[in-house]
């Protein structure tokens, strides 16, 4: 790959805000802010609420991005940290809230501000997971940290089934009596953005904060893709010795993959308890973390709007597929029982369609650039030039050596 | 070129999966009945449990159960102007899935009420978007007590909580089958962890004594090395706080390594299937009501389910999904008789039908159904069954 | 604690670890040649029993079959062949459309092809045939044997008997046959092997029909020793023999089988001794250690550093 440096040009580029970029993106951003507001205008509340889990989980795809993508760390026990931050976040959250109440100039607002206090909480507690996940395992590469996470994972989530003193078992958070309290400023956004027969809910003030927290989740994975760091990891993903000759600790690059990963899990997971006001360990399961690995790959490695995309499909399409199956534009030609039974189908077309979809985009739907050129440096019929080249090449030099 | 094929193969794939989907159904697409209900008012019952996944057979069986009562009353709601139907959602036994089902009930402004959820863990957190949306939600099957403990007005359900019942195998245990100790197990759900808990809470009160309390994992299908752990005990029962899948498989691995301990646990080992995996002889179990052949309505009721889904078996919670369809269906005709059947779907109309509930005294197929102030079903009445002769019958 | 019961446990370890083990086999195979995780295995094991079972009923209306013991002998030996050649052809039928298409793509493209399978084919099982567990029939007795106080059903020796043979049998075929030379000459070097003259494609469907017979061989087994199956009672078993073949050292067959009674072993005395609830947990931790003291699992041979 010796045209590295012109690619890096294209990418620049590319990075140009040209008219047709500036459009997509104001499209983009009408689409994301206004779809929610007419969903909720129209009293559709279900997909307000699929929006919103949409946004949950584009924010666990771009934090597995970074361990998979970027480092190339594979990494089936994510849900490892999205479950320790919601854990941390409604346990730690119990104590912050007594001490909130005990300050006399909060008055009544008092527990609205646990939720904010909690979210650079478990920001850390998914890092902290993620240094103890990632020390032991920094000898592991491909399929054996796979599973080791795996197992990490599930020793997660049976720890928080088991240990019911602390973590209610599995009847979950809150235990009777106990609460989590909304956050402050949901009632005001309420108030202040509900006109007339227009009712800003709950759901709606979510899912703004989660697409905020994506928004920042972004610009500060953006950053890192193009920061020393970020470096580090694609030159560790495509070859650790050759990274760890030219002066890159592996030991500290992987470390980071892994609690910066992490900390995303961790800040989806308490964002989810609050908004939702109710955890239990059955919500962090295996599959889940299939799931968002799933997302990644299917929108793209070590691609931002891939990961995005991703999400969007996978965390979607199946609760889509059940919404479109009720819809009475259908109902002309399915029955209701027909449709209901597209409901229970949607698993089943959701894997044959993944198995489509890899067979047609083995690379993803939008894989990063700087990723696509690694994995398909030139085209094939380049490749089959040079190999014809090469074959010639050295049947040429063979020749003279019979003479020897 | 390549890139039209490639997306024209997609497309294609498309079709033919959207073709075996609806082909499943479509002999019988036209037989719906359509056109009779012009001028009716259109209005719902949200029937919501798991379709799919490792309980969907009880999950299918509470779908069966309201959807019966639903096509039972069918006739009289027609004289009252209105047609009623099911909007019918899979919750996959998930919490997340489940809160999503719920938004998509009440998304429909027709929905006046649900019947919802199986699973505790379900029921706990969509209990509050009911609560938001002012719906009445009665569940059929969720026993853990958080659920009415968390002060929602619209939050009933008709079957009894783990309290009521895990104290009452405690009793019955040291009582009635004079066992001095026992092994407790539960399969970490929320539902089997609360009635594990009070029964061995009361079994002790008793005078019991608890040899061992272990927890298993669902799915999991080797419970051999716990089994060799509960022979060495030598304990006099053990008390199974679960569903009958992992049930039948203990009480089989038990009998197989030659244990003589009967098995005993809640109203989720109360089905044919638990008896089918493993589920042996003189193994008891509870449940909430009378007998459905003692009960004035239980003939009836097996009549028709006979009649609407030949070859099926009635599950666990067909009959609460039943009566709590029917306290909603109920609560519907006292407000359109009160109020008149247009104003069912307004906000006021729903929380009418709140209050009606509230107010439910209904003679159901599982008894007398009514609630305390919390939402609890007052019908606390238990029965112990017993494996006998392939099949479980009341103790007498 | 008596000796009794330590040697019971250790029974009840290495049949579990039996049935692990005969699932890694198709793991650590298929990873061996593709290096592949084929999460859709753990489908192929439900497929098996599915298919196991189906054959049983059918076939156990022929009076012939059920009324003398060869008759019954030849009824099992049926259902597993049909188990087996069924799922070995399902095997093929998955390789050549969700993962040879994907045999030049990025690593983790075939992994999600898998995970696309196992969900297609654990929902069609819940679908089509039902959501319930679903009696198993064993037809003759199982006959229980003491053993220096330890409870031994025929049944187990049969399991752990059958699992061994098998690991014979393709262990010899893989080293001496010439098939299994070009199965571990592809696994090397895939080019290379193909430049020798051998037919790439066939010796991969051919590793696609044997991992995934031997899974389905495993579930009848479980099937007849646990006496039910449902349509996910892959899923756990898949992980579990997942973790097998790794804690041997994935690619290796000996090792998969070494992990396979390994990991049962440690099931079965972690549940026994310390507790149910955290079985699993201590299962997991042992394969961490594992890993962090021999990163290429027991047998597996130490990663070799790319330069």
């Amino acid at each position: 790959m010796g045209g590295s440096k012109m690619e890096l040009r294209t990418e620049l580029d590319t990075g140009k805000w040209t008219t047709k970029r500036i459009v997509s993106y104001v499209l983009l951003a009408l689409v994301v802010v206004g779809l929610p507001i007419y969903f909720q205008s129209v009293g559709n509340m279900f997909m307000v609420r699929i929006a919103g889990v949409i946004g949950i989980y584009v924010l666990l795809s771009l934090g597995l991005n970074i361990v998979v993508g970027y480092a190339g760390l594979l990494d089936l026990g994510y849900v490892a940290f999205y479950g320790m931050g919601a854990y941390a976040g409604v346990l730690f959250g119990f104590v912050v809230q007594d001490w909130l109440r005990s300050l006399s100039f909060l008055g009544d607002k008092a527990d609205g501000f646990t939720f904010w206090l909690m979210l650079p909480v478990a920001a850390l507690a998914g890092a902290i997971t993620g240094l103890a996940l990632g020390t032991p395992v920094l000898r592991l590469r491909g399929d054996y940290l796979a599973i080791v996470t795996l197992g990490f994972g599930e020793i997660v989530r049976i720890f928080l089934t088991n240990y019911s003193k602390l973590t209610g078992g599995a009847a979950g958070l809150p235990r009777v009596g106990e609460s989590i309290p909304a956050a402050a400023g949901q009632q005001w956004a309420i108030d202040t953005f509900s006109m007339g027969d227009f009712v800003f809910t709950k759901n709606l003030f979510w899912y703004y904060l989660i697409v905020l927290l994506c928004l920042f989740a972004v610009f500060v994975i953006r950053r890192l893709d193009d920061s020393r760091l970020g470096r580090s990891w694609v030159a560790m993903r495509e070859d650790e010795v050759a990274a760890a000759s030219v002066g890159i600790s592996i030991t500290k690059t992987k470390l980071w993959a892994f609690s910066l990963g992490a900390m995303w899990g961790g800040i989806a997971g308490v964002t989810y308890a609050y908004w939702i006001g109710f955890i239990s360990p059955e919500s962090f399961n295996f599959m889940e973390s299939v799931l968002i690995c799933c997302m990644i790959v299917l929108g793209g490695m070590g691609s931002i709007r891939g990961a995005v995309l991703g999400a969007v499909i996978i965390a979607g399409l199946p609760e889509i597929i059940r919404w479109l199956a009720t819809l009475d534009i259908f109902s002309g030609f399915i029955t209701p029982e027909q449709a209901s039974l597209l409901g229970d189908y949607r698993f089943l077309i959701f894997g044959g369609l993944m198995v489509v979809m890899m067979a047609l985009r083995p690379q993803g739907i939008l894989p990063s650039k700087r990723r696509a050129r690694e994995l398909h440096p030139i085209d094939e019929s380049i490749k089959e030039h040079e190999d014809q080249q090469i074959w010639e090449a050295e049947h040429n030099t063979n020749t003279p050596n019979h003479d020897l | 070129m390549v890139k039209s094929k490639r997306l024209f193969t997609l497309i294609a794939v498309l079709v033919l999966l959207a073709m075996v989907v609806t082909g499943c159904g479509s002999e019988d697409a036209d037989s719906g009945d359509s056109a009779s209900t012009s001028d009716l008012v259109e209005i719902k019952i949200g029937v919501s449990s798991p379709f799919t996944g490792d309980v969907a057979a009880l999950g299918l069986g509470i779908k069966n159960g309201a959807l019966l009562a639903i096509s039972d009353s069918a006739d009289e709601l027609a004289d009252l102007g209105i047609d009623l139907s099911a909007f019918a959602v899979d919750d996959a036994a998930d919490p997340k899935t489940g809160v999503n089902a719920a938004n998509q009930m009440i998304s429909d402004s027709e929905v006046v009420g649900v019947v919802a959820h199986l699973n505790s863990g379900v029921s706990i957190p969509t209990s509050a978007v009911y609560n938001e949306a002012g719906i009445v939600q009665v569940s059929p099957a969720s026993t853990n007590p958080q659920l009415t403990e968390q002060g929602f007005k619209n939050v009933f359900r008709v079957c009894t909580i783990d309290t009521v019942q895990g104290s009452y195998a405690g009793t019955f245990a040291y009582n009635e089958l004079g066992a001095m100790t026992a092994v407790v197990l539960d399969d970490s759900t929320p539902y089997g962890e609360g009635l594990a808990a009070e029964f061995a809470k009361q079994f002790e009160a008793e005078g019991g004594e608890i040899l061992l309390s272990e927890k298993i994992q669902l799915k999991d299908q080797d419970f051999k090395a716990l089994v060799t752990k509960m022979e060495a005990l030598n304990p006099d029962m053990i008390y199974f706080g679960g569903m009958y899948t992992e049930a039948g498989l203990v009480s089989r691995q038990a009998k197989e390594a030659g244990m003589t301990a009967p098995i005993m646990g809640g109203d989720g080992l109360y089905t044919q299937q638990f008896i089918e995996i493993g589920g042996d002889e003189g193994d008891y179990s509870t449940s909430v009501g009378l007998p459905l052949n003692e009960q004035p309505k239980g003939q009836d009721f097996i009549a028709s389910f006979e009649a609407a889904y030949p070859g099926e078996t009635i599950e666990a919670y067909d009959t609460y999904a039943y009566d709590a369809a029917m306290v909603i269906i109920e609560a519907i005709k006292a407000v359109a008789a009160d109020m008149g059947a247009d104003e069912l779907t307004s906000v006021a109309g729903k929380q009418a039908i709140i209050e009606a509930v509230a107010a439910t005294d209904y003679a159901g197929v599982t008894g007398a159904v009514s609630f305390d102030e919390k939402g609890d079903t007052l019908n606390k009445a238990i029965t112990p069954y017993v494996v006998e002769g392939g099949a479980w019958v009341p103790v007498k | 604690m008596s000796m009794e019961i330590i040697g019971q446990q250790m029974v009840n370890g290495i049949t579990l670890g039996g049935l692990y083990a005969l699932i890694a086999l198709g793991y650590t195979l298929v990873y061996g040649i593709l290096l592949l995780i084929n999460f859709a295995h753990s489908e192929m094991f439900m497929t098996g029993a599915y298919v196991g079972y189906f054959t049983l009923i059918g076939l156990s209306k022929i009076d012939f079959f059920t009324s003398s013991n060869v008759g019954l002998l030849l009824l099992y030996v049926l259902a597993f062949l049909a188990g087996m050649i069924v799922t070995g052809l399902l095997g093929m039928l998955t390789e050549r459309f969700a993962y040879r298409p994907l045999r030049n793509a990025p690593r983790l493209a075939p992994l999600i092809s898998a995970i696309g399978v196992s969900l297609f084919l654990q929902n069609a099982a819940l679908l089509w045939i039902s959501s319930r567990s679903i009696p198993f029939p064993i037809l003759f007795e199982i006959r229980q044997d003491d053993i220096a106080g330890v409870n031994v059903s025929s049944m187990q020796i049969l399991i752990v008997g059958t699992t061994i043979l098998l690991l014979l049998v393709l262990d010899t075929f893989v080293s001496k046959t010439r098939v299994g030379k070009a199965m571990r000459a592809v696994s090397q070097d895939r080019e290379a092997a193909g430049l020798m003259g051998v037919n790439i494609n066939y010796i991969i469907a051919l590793t696609f029909f044997i991992g995934p017979a031997l899974g389905g061989a495993a579930g009848i087994f479980s099937g007849m020793y646990y006496g039910s199956i449902k349509y996910n009672m892959g899923f756990i078993p898949g992980i579990k023999s997942f973790t097998a073949a790794v804690i041997g050292g994935i690619g290796n067959l000996r090792g998969a089988m070494l992990g396979g009674f390994t990991l049962g072993m440690i099931e079965a005395l972690a549940a026994g001794f310390i507790s149910t609830g955290y079985k699993d947990v201590i299962a997991f931790a042992i394969l961490i250690l594992v890993l962090v003291f021999k990163p290429g699992g027991l047998l597996g041979e130490s990663v070799v550093e790319k330069v």
